[in-house]
């Protein structure tokens, strides 16, 4: 018996996929409905590892699913509401065709609307899952807060997106749990890290409005994209909010609500505009206790050990701490020219108390007149009313404080001054070889100290400089002093020995004394000399063990493995040469700077002589 | 004696003479009995009433009472509530089941209300009957807009713990079997297969492994310092280069292996083509000479003459190829001696090529894996655009927050990166075409010149009176 003839790409990578036609086909959807669903169910096209077969022996490059995922999709109950939408489109368009507009109006209000929540639960089984896929949702749910009402997207959605992100950004200052700022041309970049994930996002910089050029994005897509993570942030802040025992919907505490007296038209606008402000801590769930702060890190012995690791994680523990807590206590006034929104946010995430000009924007706490501001946040050259009390600092100190974890000296960020270039803190942190210069240096960690520290600006500055100077020169001249002393003496130890030889001489009984000395020496008990442990013995035998280690390495990995080790080798020389470089520059600019005070000094001593 | 019938041997090889040769009365008989009693009822399901009659009377006789007999009058009234005969036809008379379970229901007459009920329900309407009833449909209907509106402001609160124990329901298992005592496998193996979860295949590697949000390159922040604004200008002059580079490549393949050919050449050219073999002109300058020529015919290739070979030419070529064989052989034995003494030499060459092949290898291997760890998926025809490092241009840093200006498109940028992780098919936006409208004038609403400078004299001619007027 001959068997059936098996078909051309019945199984295989042929059966495998399956073109959008085939899968519009199979799902009954219009074009529009199934890109829809992919984008709210997570389907994604595939690139096949070998196009021709997946492609069924056509040529060209089509658009390709995985069959199962069709399958997938298949299952979903939402498909028959997307039916059902359709039946309603259609009513609707024939309404107004007809100019019923009554009818029409009815079909709208009636119109159904799909409740997508098990879709989020169903692609992000756990919460964990769903903050680590936050990155994307939060910059573009932050993107759309900012559109008018376009005519691709629904009415309501830019309004919704401002909302949902007001209320993360509460939650990330009730938790602390901002980490890093990054001020960039496109917007602000954040991140945060909750229950252990980083998430990071762009926020726009506040233009007035900025249009939207048509032809470059697809906003019924992107529209889409934002439906399924407005849906996905509000069970997130909901989630969050409950976890800090925190009221949601947001509500404002009790001493915050409105005047009973005074009638309000309409209270929930006045509740939602403060609450957007950011400036009022939010109401707790009654009878809630005080969220416990995270006990320290439990030292677990790991199986690797490594001990230097373990304090690492410790002291980042540590700075988090203290950086969750830096601006406690101190009040800020944000002045008119400055972005409120973001400073407002990155104050209040590290415990600082923030206020405006009260016409400015709703939410004022205190006025400007206030005694107790610390500082006053400034972006113009000059101000003519000043209070002696407080600094009057640029934006910029805050953002580099954060990133450097401490409140950074004021005196490069006075108003009026020209500011310290604004670093990145997302540099790669792989990427350790790197070379710094001394100042970054400092700001990234701050127990570096400079070997040559030099203060630069004030005179008084300068003169304590060359005070400081003085006294080094003098320190090195005792330095030369006691070197040579310790040679002289190192010397006269040296030969000590010789001298006692010498003393000893006596050519006659050489041979006796000798004999004797040989019986002394086999009699007598030598004083026991120490064991004197070698310091580095230890390091020595970590070396050697580590070399064996090394030729252990697998033949496979061998090569990579001395690629590596070369490439570390030139990083570092290169860095050496670099920090040579510099240490060479600064000593020759020192010793000019010298000599110009000097010849300075003996002008204007010739000046007042003569 | 008995005949016994001689079993005749007959063929059943095909299908038709298989039916000709074998008796299917009894299953033809035992189907046709099957047909009758789905027409005419089961025997065996028939109620006893139906088949037997309890003989009460036995054999007297009923007595025969005086009944009036019906009037025809009444007659016909009793047969009003009867199936007219007429309608009988339309009647099934089978008793096999409707096939279609869900026929649609058609209203029996009566039920439409006619003119005449209708004028009653106004009267009555009228009367205030139906007030109570009124007030009841329009209190419902509130209700149930209330409801709705209520729904969908709770879709927008977000009010449940989407990752908290109180699930509303596990989805497609029964909730009669969501109990601690039944195992997995059972509550599985009770789903209905529509309802059952589905296994859904990872997604794409591009799209799990690649951030959502890059790091931004230090040298695009708002205040940057000198060395990492200068990087990321290299950066972008080299990304310029490169497509520049790439640009000329294609312009070179392209339009530029092509030779260009001036109007008045291409022209010439045509001309020329066009005119092979016609009879030219007559040029006594080009013409060729007619005293050579004396009038012989003389075709313009020859005809090729077999001309034959002699022993001796043929010998000496044998000879010629011989001693060619013979050099190349002595030639080849003498390079095998003097390899022996090279092996050293060529073993080195050969471990030298084998080491560059290596080396080449290694980084055709490193390239091709950097590439494809970079590449964005080609998911279309279209392919989403590279990613290029966003230009700082010097004169746009300001150094303070106040003026700070961009020229990036977040909203753009976002798009592409959901193109380049291979979420979203890389498309080329279609925009409506706008139809081209061709205009014309209607033949009677032409204007010509003529039509022009008719009218100008013609105001002329106005103006002019008008002109005589003012100087009059």
């Amino acid at each position: 018996m001959v068997s059936k003839k098996k078909k051309k790409y019945s199984s295989g990578e042929g059966a495998q996929f399956m073109t959008r036609k085939a899968a519009l086909k199979k799902l009954q959807l219009s074009l529009k409905d199934f890109r829809r669903i992919c984008i709210l169910k997570g389907i994604y096209p595939r690139e096949p590892r070998n196009r021709k077969r997946a492609q069924k022996g056509a040529g060209g490059i089509k658009t390709l699913y995985h069959t199962k995922d069709i399958k997938f999709l298949l299952h979903e109950p939402i498909i028959w509401k997307l039916r059902e939408l359709k039946v309603y489109q259609q009513k609707i368009r024939r309404a107004r065709a007809t100019r019923e507009f009554g009818r029409m109006r009815k079909y709208l209000r009636d119109y159904p609307s799909i409740n997508i929540d098990h879709i989020v639960k169903e692609r992000y089984p756990t919460f964990v899952d769903a903050l680590r896929d936050l990155d994307d949702c939060l910059t573009l749910c932050f993107l759309f807060s900012t559109f008018p009402s376009l005519k691709k997207v629904p009415r309501n959605q830019s309004m919704l997106c401002r909302r949902l992100t007001v209320e993360f950004m509460h939650a990330v200052i009730a938790a602390k749990a901002l980490r890093k700022v990054f001020v960039s041309i496109k917007g602000y970049y954040y991140q945060a890290e909750f229950e252990g994930q980083t998430i990071t996002w762009i926020v726009p910089h506040h233009f007035s409005f900025q249009p939207q050029n048509k032809d470059e994005v697809d906003f019924k897509i992107m529209s889409t994209f934002v439906e399924f993570y407005t849906m996905m942030l509000g069970f997130v802040n909901y989630k969050l909010f409950h976890s800090m025992n925190l009221v949601y919907p947001p509500q404002l505490t009790a001493g915050f609500s409105p005047d009973s007296e005074k009638d309000l038209i309409d209270e929930h606008a006045y509740v939602a505009e403060r609450i957007a402000a950011l400036n009022i801590s939010l109401a707790k769930v009654a009878g809630a206790n005080e969220v416990e702060e995270l006990p320290e890190i439990d030292i677990f012995q790991s199986e690797d050990g490594d001990p230097q690791k373990l304090e690492e994680a410790k002291q980042e523990a540590e700075k988090v701490k203290k950086l969750k807590t830096m601006f406690k206590g101190l009040k800020f006034f944000i002045n008119r020219e400055v972005p409120r929104e973001p400073l407002v946010f990155i104050i209040r995430c590290f415990g600082g108390e923030v206020s405006w000009d009260r016409n400015h924007f709703v939410g004022a706490t205190f006025d400007e007149s206030d005694e107790s501001i610390a500082y006053q946040i400034v972006d113009r050259p000059s101000m003519d009313k000043q209070y002696l009390s407080r600094y009057y600092v640029q934006p910029q100190w805050v953002f580099d404080s954060i990133n450097a974890r401490t409140l950074l000296p004021i005196n490069k960020y006075l108003m009026g001054a020209v500011l310290p270039p604004h670093l990145s803190p997302f540099v790669d942190k792989i990427k350790d070889q790197v070379y710094m210069p001394p100042e970054e240096r400092a700001l990234k960690d701050p127990d570096f100290k400079p070997l040559d520290d030099e203060p630069s600006g004030s005179d008084i500055e300068e003169a304590s400089d060359e005070d400081a100077e003085e006294k080094n020169e003098q320190e090195s001249e005792e330095d030369g002093e006691t070197a040579l002393a310790r040679q002289y003496q190192q010397e006269i130890a040296e030969d000590s020995p010789s001298d006692d030889e010498e003393d000893g001489e006596d050519d006659l009984d050489k041979e006796k004394k000798k004999l004797a000395k040989e019986k002394k020496k086999a009699m007598a008990v030598s004083s026991g000399v120490p064991f004197k442990e070698n310091p580095y013995q230890k390091q020595i035998e970590d070396k050697q063990a580590f070399r064996l280690r090394e030729k252990l390495v697998r033949k496979k990995h061998r090569n990579l493995y001395k690629s590596m080790k070369a490439g570390q080798e030139k990083r570092k020389k290169e860095i050496w040469l670099l920090r040579k470089k510099r240490r060479l520059h600064d000593e020759k600019v020192k010793e000019e700077k010298k000599a110009e005070k000097r010849k300075q000094k003996m002008q204007a001593f010739e000046a007042a002589t003569a | 004696m008995s005949v016994i019938k001689k079993k005749k041997h007959v063929s059943k090889k095909n299908k038709k003479a298989w039916r000709k040769y074998c008796d299917i009365k009894d299953v033809e008989d035992f189907l046709e009995d099957q047909r009758l009693e789905e027409r005419i009822g089961k025997f065996e399901t028939k109620p006893d009433s139906e088949l037997f009659v309890v003989d009460t009377a036995g054999d007297e006789k009923p007595e025969v009472t005086d009944v009036k007999p019906l009037s025809l009058k009444q007659k016909k009234r009793a047969l009003l509530n009867q199936t007219p005969k007429c309608f009988e036809v339309l009647l099934p008379t089978s008793k096999v089941q409707d096939p279609n379970a869900k026929r649609n229901h058609v209203n029996p007459v009566g039920t439409k209300p006619t003119a005449l009920s209708k004028l009653t329900q106004k009267r009555r309407f009228e009367k205030g009957a139906y007030v109570k009833k009124v007030e009841l449909v329009r209190k419902n209907k509130k209700i149930a807009l209330a409801k709705k509106r209520k729904a969908k402001e709770i879709e927008k609160t977000f009010k449940k713990n989407l990752w908290g124990d109180e699930l509303p329901e596990v989805k497609g298992i029964p909730s009669t079997l969501c109990d601690d005592f039944v195992s997995q496998e059972a509550q599985l193996h009770n789903v209905l297969p529509e309802k059952r979860l589905r296994p859904k295949p990872p997604p794409p590697k591009t799209v799990a492994t690649r951030a959502a949000i890059e790091t931004p390159h230090p040298g695009v922040s708002y205040n940057p310092s000198y060395q990492e604004h200068q990087d990321l200008l290299q950066e972008v002059v080299q990304h310029e280069e490169k497509m520049m580079k790439k640009e000329a490549h294609l312009n070179r393949v392209t339009t530029k292996m092509f030779s260009k050919v001036t109007a008045q050449d291409k022209e010439n050219q045509w001309r020329e083509e066009m005119s092979a073999g016609l009879p030219q002109p007559h040029n006594p300058a080009t013409a060729p000479s007619d005293e050579e020529t004396d009038n012989e015919y003389k075709a313009i290739n020859p005809p090729v003459k077999n001309k034959k070979k002699d022993h001796k030419a043929r010998r000496k070529q044998r000879e010629r190829i011989e001693e060619r064989e013979r050099l190349k052989r002595e030639k080849i034995e003498k390079k095998k001696i003097t390899d022996i003494y090279k092996l050293r030499k060529l073993q080195s060459s050969i471990s030298a090529k084998e080491k560059l092949q290596a080396e080449l290898q290694a980084k055709r291997t490193a390239k091709r894996q950097f590439i494809s760890a970079t590449a964005v998926p080609a998911l279309n025809a279209h392919k989403p655009p590279v990613r290029e490092p966003d230009l700082v241009d010097p004169t746009q840093l300001s150094g303070d927050l106040r003026n700070i200006t961009t020229n990036t498109n977040l909203l753009r940028d976002r798009f592409e990166s959901l193109q380049r992780r291979g979420a979203l098919a890389a498309s080329k936006l279609m925009m409506k075409k706008k139809k081209r409208v061709k205009s014309y004038f209607k033949p009677g609403h032409k204007v010509t010149e003529q039509d022009i400078e008719k009218y100008v004299q013609k105001m002329k001619g106005k103006k002019d009176p008008k002109k005589t007027v003012i100087k009059k």
